[in-house]
């Protein structure tokens, strides 16, 4: 706990002079966080470290660039987006398996296994979906529209992509059908 | 001056990329390309092709090279394929920032070339 303490004392004056956009969004936020995580135990510090150097570095790199821009006012907290993320995972999983048995497809196989769902299409190719927790984000690789990834959009209550603004049932639901030849009701 | 970096990816996930692009001012070709990633190996083989297909090739005709081309030549995995949009994302991103110079370097230029006059 002392060699933590001693890391965050060091690690905390840089970590708010890289940040100061950062700093003046979220402050509060952010040292409340902080104090918390300090009283927990020595695990914990690695994850604060980690998180420091994460805000504020992805402050700097996302800043040229617009579409993966994070506005941190609204990042989820981690339970929360737990919460989320599982539960959107598991309908998509019980909503694809019994679609699965509507549909007549040569290997079709639905997997949900260390936190990534695979959905297998046999020669229509693989989707996978999982949480990439850092970002708040659930990531999904799709065989017809590549790679995406979704955030929470509290506004519109569903999982978006800030890129294309296509939203996750909606998108699969599209997809699914073009490829199965069948509807699917995902939301 | 006449180098875009262009760095991507969260480094809380692992993957940093970072793509460097050197272009001939008067052709506005890429005469040389370098890559530095913190990652996955698919990550890492990403770059390295990006950095490869862009060289000699002009500044606009990178921009059209797409994440699929890139999973395609690697024979990427599902799971990968972020990675390869990683790749797209870098040096976009780092054509983005050479035209921001340029016009930075240019807008100083003319404006000295006024006081001059």
């Amino acid at each position: 706990m002392a060699t933590a303490s001693r890391f965050l004392l060091r690690k905390l004056p840089r970590f708010l002079k890289l940040s100061p956009t950062l700093l003046r969004s979220n402050g509060v936020r952010v040292s409340s966080n902080l104090i918390q995580d300090s009283i927990e135990p020595l695990d914990s510090f690695w994850r604060i470290g980690s998180r420091i150097r994460h805000d504020s570095l992805t402050t700097r790199s996302f800043s040229s660039q617009g579409p993966a821009s994070v506005d941190y006012s609204s990042v989820l907290q981690e339970e929360e987006f737990h919460k989320l993320a599982n539960f959107t995972i598991n309908h998509l999983l019980e909503k694809i398996e019994d679609y699965g048995d509507n549909v007549q497809i040569d290997g079709f196989d639905i997997d949900y296994g260390n936190e990534v769902l695979t959905l297998k299409l046999g020669s229509l190719g693989t989707y996978v979906l999982n949480k990439q927790t850092p970002n708040r984000q659930i990531w999904m690789s799709s065989p017809v529209s590549g790679p995406s990834r979704f955030d929470w959009d509290r506004d519109a209550n569903a999982w978006i992509y800030r890129r294309t603004e296509a939203k996750l049932h909606k998108l699969l639901e599209e997809e699914l059908e073009n490829l199965c030849g069948e509807p699917i009701q995902l939301s | 001056p006449n180098v875009g970096t262009g760095l991507v990816g969260a480094p809380a996930c692992g993957d940093v990329m970072k793509l460097q692009i050197k272009v001939d001012e008067k052709t506005g070709q890429i005469v040389d390309a370098r890559f530095k990633t913190f990652g996955c190996g698919s990550a890492i083989a990403s770059s390295s092709v990006a950095t490869e297909w862009v060289k000699g090739k002009a500044m606009e005709d990178v921009l059209t090279i797409k994440n699929t081309e890139i999973a395609k030549h690697l024979s990427l995995p599902p799971v990968k394929l972020h990675c390869s949009m990683l790749a797209e994302d870098a040096i976009k991103a780092a054509v983005k920032d050479y035209k921001e110079k340029r016009v930075k370097t240019n807008g100083a230029a003319a404006a000295g070339e006024t006081t001059q006059a």
